[in-house]
């Protein structure tokens, strides 16, 4: 036998006490200011797991045989570390407790620590270098690009692309180049 | 302690061109790279990928420029109007770029089912061109092919000795082969043949309901023994098998496909086999018997012949050893034949003159014969060559043959011996024909037995024509006899010409 619950009732008497009973409205939510930072840095994190997914592919699927999709795989890597690097640097960059900026906007500012976290202080005022990861990134996926343009210019029937990994396709029909005939005697 | 921020925004500054610099250049490279394929779709998605990575790499170092810029100009306030947007900006392009890699899987998969089936397709296109520009040629040479095959198959068809048909499911005939129209009796014209049925050739009509049961039953019969009968009156054994042909969708009834074998000769040879046995049993049975009896013959003889030297003649009792000398002496002829018909004497081969080997035999005969007015035909064939003969063994096989036939004849007659080469076959052919009284039909299978005769006591051993056989099968022949009461007989030796080196007919 089916048991049913009857809900209905509960949330009409529910209803009309709210609103014999009103109080303050929140139907808007309202954004503070540290909403942009998190999703500053959640979008941080996923352009590094798709990049590292990006990676994965690549390798599965054999392509990083070719030198072309090698160096666009180093390209990912590098754009993994820089989100990384590009996520702890905006961390480190709230922490006024641990570092100054002194003459902030003018060429000669500096940053200003404390001597026990010198290391910290190090790995932010070299983190903050970060072009040193994204560029080189990007000038892999340059290079990694033309080498792939070449490839495709020189083997035009292979696309470009020889190494595909994909052995669950079927394959194609081998020709069969005679007429074929049942009462062959 | 305290790091200059000098080398952060030297760094921040190059890099940001850098980037702008290599992603506009890496835009550059996969526009050129799609053109190479425009329907590559993984060339497509990295075009789009780079679209996106241009995208943020100039959104994000436009705002580094722009504020290290502003900073130095002292416009602090508009930057930080400016920073939110570009700091938004540079969030949305990060999610964008990231949403297009996350593709590169999906992207990747499509290409591949693309590029199987553009493989097949290549395939197939190439086998319809190929096709299409050997179409006549292909088809000629299968035309070509299945003449060879159709002529193959006629051949074997009509050159098969054995009788080959085909019949409708009631028997009536649709094909018959030469051999068929030969051992049939028949009209070799389709037209004649078609309107024949089976069952008219079966000796025994009621036979072809049981064929045509077991044919439903089992679909096919193997060698069943039948007796068929020609319309020219020939009746004969035969091997058949037959094979019911499974009917085509559609069609009301299925054809049969008969093989059939004439065994008449066969049985024939079987016959000469069993004879064969039979003398060769019955030899050496005898030659047993022959031994043991001839020693006590032989001092009958001699006891009986010292008695007569004792006796008078002219007495009763010379009278009677002289009769007991004589059948003593009969019957010691009668064993040395048995004897020599027992003995497998080495045939001693050399070539010989057939003719003139004949002709001795008949000199010896001559005078018996002029005395019983018996008139001596010859018809020698004078292609015939020398053959490879035992000259004793032969004389006895005609001088057998051309007594029995002047015993045969009695008194006033004819004899008739004619020769004949047959090229073709090999082989020689005497005959010994008399108008004697001929053998009654139920001898004819006898009449190589030995110690079968039907000449009166004392007139006959039996085993002149069984010696004879021996003989001729020696010499790799055959003896044949045909025969009618009354008529006369005619005996056949048929000689093979064999080369001494082997004794293969050459």
């Amino acid at each position: 036998m089916r048991k049913t619950t009857r809900f209905g009732p509960f949330f009409l008497g529910t209803s009309l006490l709210a609103l014999m009973i009103p109080g303050t409205a929140a139907a808007t939510q309202v954004h503070v200011p540290s909403e942009g930072l998190y999703i500053h840095q959640i979008a941080h994190l996923f352009f590094a797991l798709s990049m590292a997914i990006l990676l994965y592919w690549l390798r599965q699927r054999q392509l990083v045989r070719e030198r072309g999709w090698r160096l666009i795989q180093l390209a990912a890597l590098f754009f993994i570390i820089w989100n990384v690097d590009a996520f702890l640097v905006h961390i480190l960059d709230d922490r006024s407790d641990l570092f100054r900026t002194i003459d902030a906007g003018t060429w000669h500012a500096s940053i200003e620590f404390e001597r026990k976290v010198e290391l910290l202080a190090l790995f932010y005022y070299l983190g903050k270098m970060d072009h040193l990861l994204c560029a080189p990134g990007m000038i892999l996926l340059y290079f990694g690009l033309r080498n792939l343009l070449h490839e495709a210019q020189r083997h035009p029937e292979s696309h470009g692309i020889t190494a595909t990994g994909d052995e669950h396709l079927p394959p194609s029909p081998a020709p069969d180049r005679s007429l074929s005939c049942s009462d062959q005697g | 302690m305290s790091l200059p921020l000098l080398p952060v925004w030297i760094a921040d500054l190059l890099g940001s061109a850098l980037m702008c610099c290599f992603a506009l250049l890496a835009m550059q490279v996969a526009t050129r790279l799609r053109r190479t394929d425009p329907n590559n779709v993984v060339w497509t998605y990295l075009l789009w990928l780079c679209y996106a990575l241009t995208a943020f790499a100039l959104s994000r170092s436009v705002g580094h420029i722009a504020r290290r810029l502003l900073l130095s100009l002292g416009c602090q306030d508009l930057w930080r109007s400016l920073q939110p947007v570009s700091g938004a900006v540079n969030s949305l392009l990060f999610v964008v770029v990231a949403s297009f890699t996350l593709f590169f899987e999906r992207v990747w998969r499509i290409y591949q089912e693309i590029l199987a089936d553009k493989r097949a397709l290549q395939t197939a296109h190439g086998e319809l061109l190929y096709l299409n520009r050997h179409l006549e040629r292909l088809v000629e040479d299968r035309t070509r092919e299945l003449s060879v095959s159709e002529r193959k198959y006629h051949r074997i068809f009509e050159t098969s000795q054995d009788l080959i048909m085909v019949t409708a499911a009631d028997g009536l005939i649709l094909d018959l082969n030469n051999a068929g129209t030969r051992m049939l009796g028949v009209s070799s014209t389709a037209q004649a043949v078609r309107k024949l049925r089976f069952k008219d050739f079966l000796a025994n009509e009621t036979e072809w309901d049981e064929l045509a049961a077991r044919l439903m039953r089992d679909g096919a019969i193997s060698n069943a023994e039948l007796r068929l009968q020609g319309l020219d009156g020939r009746s004969f054994p035969a091997l058949t098998s037959a094979k019911a042909e499974q009917p085509e969708p559609g069609a009301a009834s299925a054809g049969i496909h008969f093989l059939i074998k004439d065994i008449s000769k066969r049985q024939v040879m079987e016959k000469q086999l069993l004879l064969a046995d039979k003398l060769s049993s019955i030899g050496q049975l005898a030659a047993g018997v022959a031994h043991e009896v001839n020693n006590p013959l032989g001092m009958i003889l001699g006891y009986t012949q010292l008695l007569i030297r004792a006796e008078n003649s002219g007495t009763q009792r010379y009278d009677d050893l002289r009769t007991i000398e004589k059948h003593t002496r009969t019957c010691k002829a009668i064993v040395e034949r048995l004897l020599n018909f027992a003995r497998s004497t080495q045939t001693l081969r050399e070539p010989g003159d057939i003719h003139q080997l004949i002709d001795e035999v008949l000199n010896l005969l001559k005078h018996s014969l002029e005395m019983d007015q018996i008139v001596l035909e010859k018809d020698y064939d004078a292609r015939v060559p020398l053959l490879p003969l035992d000259k004793g063994k032969m004389r006895q096989v005609f001088m057998n043959l051309l007594v029995n036939a002047r015993q045969a004849i009695g008194k006033q007659g004819m004899i008739r011996l004619a020769t004949h080469f047959d090229a073709d076959r090999k082989e020689v052919m005497v005959q010994v024909q008399d108008s004697g009284c001929g053998i009654q039909p139920e001898h004819l299978n006898r009449i190589f037995d030995p110690f079968f005769t039907t000449k009166a006591t004392g007139d006959g051993t039996g085993l002149g024509l069984s010696v004879s056989y021996g003989i001729v099968q020696d010499h790799k022949g055959q003896i044949l006899v045909t025969s009618a009461p009354e008529k006369g007989t005619t005996f056949t030796v048929i000689l093979p010409i064999l080369t001494l080196e082997t004794d293969q007919p050459s």
